[in-house]
């Protein structure tokens, strides 16, 4: 079943589009990758999906619902939640501090501050940083603060994560931390992640499902194995050179 | 609980001054004047400080709530805490619409700054173009009888410390409250606090709104406590530059900023009364070296290093 669907979903720049008739359905509890080359619109369409850039036509489901003209903070709330290529921390605050605005605010129902603590708490456990709670966000290095990020995503219980290119830069053990860590949240949390990633081999271990972009328009989508053999696939977005087996 | 300590040794100090200045009307009128910058600074520091709206309009919002109370009690003869919260209402519509349309705009900062200048100037202009309303550049008198009150029975100085004892309660309460932890995430990162949950344009709203009333509030306590009004009691560089200039030295953001900013410069002020030109020198030299040395402000510097101190002595990096 789709927990999110877009139909005819388009998204222009000053007439240029960037996303252009994208209509696709995102099934419950998968890991979905979306891959193609720089400028595709991969980051456009999920800064669409969350509100950030008001689509320009079309129709955007979660669950039943049309949010295409929700803004972000409403979506959030609805259970959509996005880490950013770059972390958005909240620079004057604790690790601890930047997660409980994440469980106070992202949740529907209101928590109060203790409840915020605790759910904060929990999210830091589950990302591995409960150690570094107290200390000051900038004390973190890039990839702790993508932690912080995704905790603070996750605080507030979304049942869709959208990730953008969060494995950027980081190294093999990073990278490798990083793909357990979704699996997991999916894994016991039941998250859906939609993620954009350019990185193939984390693409190739972790993703269930790959749809790929081509200037705004999706190529092609399915198993990863069979979709980065398609011959459209190797030609836009691998150069014409097909990937080895993973 | 420190907050809330922080504004008790404040208040004591500051209710001590009176004891300083002794009977001179002068120095009096100096302190009062120096309270009222920091309730004004306080307001600004709610708005500027906490949501990054440069709201260049102080002087005009606290004349709204000055020239509304004073009109409403004077020709409409309304009771004297009415005709206040009339002024600070006013105001506080005013300051919200503003708030409204930057975020509606979606206007920067500098062109926040910008808009609420506009309306500074033509704030002022209207003052002076509706003369039989305000008295234009003369100004009005507000009828002695209505404010009574404050002239009479209350020395004004208290009248003030009671105002800004009250607005810094209100900004540690609002700062503890769901909104502070709002204004926190949407200060630091705006796209992130959307992104986390956070309402931005509503909280903004608010920060606006609120600031707004404490400026019309402290404007029409002004107003019935000084007897008389003129639109230089409210224009942009009297009130403005000076607001800015205590904030900025005191520490943008903080709870104590406006305080230590205004008390600072009202007295140095007063000190280099008698050489008007050598006062702006200094001021000018002074926050440049302030610029350079502590961008955070003097409050600012000490909570950095009080922090740092902590983490120290917990053994943290």
């Amino acid at each position: 079943m789709a927990v999110l669907e877009l139909v005819e979903l388009e998204k222009h720049f000053g007439g240029l589009p960037a996303v252009d008739g994208v209509t696709f359905g995102f099934n419950d509890g998968e890991i979905l990758a979306i891959v193609g080359p720089n400028g595709a619109g991969k980051s456009t369409l999920l800064k669409t999906i969350i509100g950030i850039h008001p689509a320009t036509s079309g129709t955007i489901r979660f669950s039943g619902t049309d949010i295409t003209k929700m803004s972000t903070h409403r979506i959030r709330k609805a259970g959509i939640a996005m880490v950013l290529q770059t972390p958005r921390i909240f620079g004057s605050l604790t690790v601890r501090e930047n997660v409980v605005i994440g469980a106070m605010f992202g949740n529907p129902k209101g928590v109060s501050e203790s409840d915020a603590y605790e759910e904060a708490d929990e999210m830091l456990a589950v990302v591995g940083l409960s150690s570094k709670a107290d200390l000051a966000i900038d004390k973190l290095n890039l990839h702790e603060q993508r932690y912080v990020d995704l905790a603070r995503a996750i605080a507030g219980r979304p049942k869709l994560l959208l990730l953008d290119e969060v494995m950027a830069g980081l190294n093999d053990t990073e990278t490798a931390s990083s793909i357990e860590l979704i699996r997991r949240l999916r894994d016991r949390h039941g998250v859906t992640v939609i993620w954009v990633e350019h990185v193939m081999k984390a693409v190739l271990s972790l993703a269930e499902r790959i749809a790929v972009l081509d200037f705004g328009r999706l190529l092609t989508s399915g198993d990863p194995q069979v979709v980065m053999r398609d011959p459209k696939v190797v030609k836009a977005y691998l150069g014409g050179k097909a990937l080895p087996d993973a | 609980m420190v907050p809330y300590v922080a504004v008790a040794i404040t208040a004591v100090i500051l209710s001590l001054v009176p004891l300083w200045i002794g009977d001179s009307r002068t120095l009096t009128g100096v302190a009062v004047s120096g309270l009222l910058f920091a309730c004004y600074a306080t307001a600004f520091n709610l708005i500027f400080g906490s949501t990054d709206q440069l709201f260049l309009a102080v002087g005009a919002l606290a004349g709204v709530g000055a020239y509304t109370s004073a009109i409403t009690s004077d020709r409409l003869s309304l009771p004297l805490p009415l005709t206040i919260i009339l002024g600070m209402i006013v105001a506080m519509i005013i300051s919200g619409l503003f708030s409204w349309i930057a975020v509606r705009r979606s206007l920067g900062i500098i062109f926040t700054g910008i808009v609420t200048l506009t309306f500074s100037l033509a704030f002022d202009n209207l003052l002076l173009g509706q003369r039989s309303l305000t008295g234009g550049e003369t100004g009005m008198v507000i009828d002695a009888g209505k404010g009574a009150f404050f002239r009479g029975q209350i020395p004004p100085y208290y009248v003030f410390l009671t105002l800004l004892i009250g607005f810094l309660l209100a900004y540690v309460a609002i700062h503890r409250s769901r909104m502070g932890w709002a204004f926190r995430a949407l200060r630091d990162d705006q796209l992130s606090a959307e992104l986390s949950g956070v309402n931005v344009a509503k909280y903004r709203i608010y920060a606006g709104a609120i600031g707004g009333a404490m400026l019309g509030l402290s404007g029409a306590l002004w107003a019935h406590v000084e007897g008389f009004i003129s639109p230089a009691t409210f224009t942009f560089v009297h009130v403005d530059v000076q607001v800015l200039v205590m904030l900025v030295f005191g520490g943008i953001g903080t709870l104590l900023g406006p305080v230590v900013g205004s008390a600072f410069f009202t007295y140095l002020g007063e000190v280099l009364a008698s050489f008007s030109q050598l006062r702006l020198i200094v001021e000018g030299v002074l926050l440049i070296v302030l610029f350079l040395a502590l961008p955070q402000g003097v409050v600012g510097a000490i909570v950095i290093g009080i922090t740092r101190l902590r983490e120290r002595r917990k053994g943290l990096p």
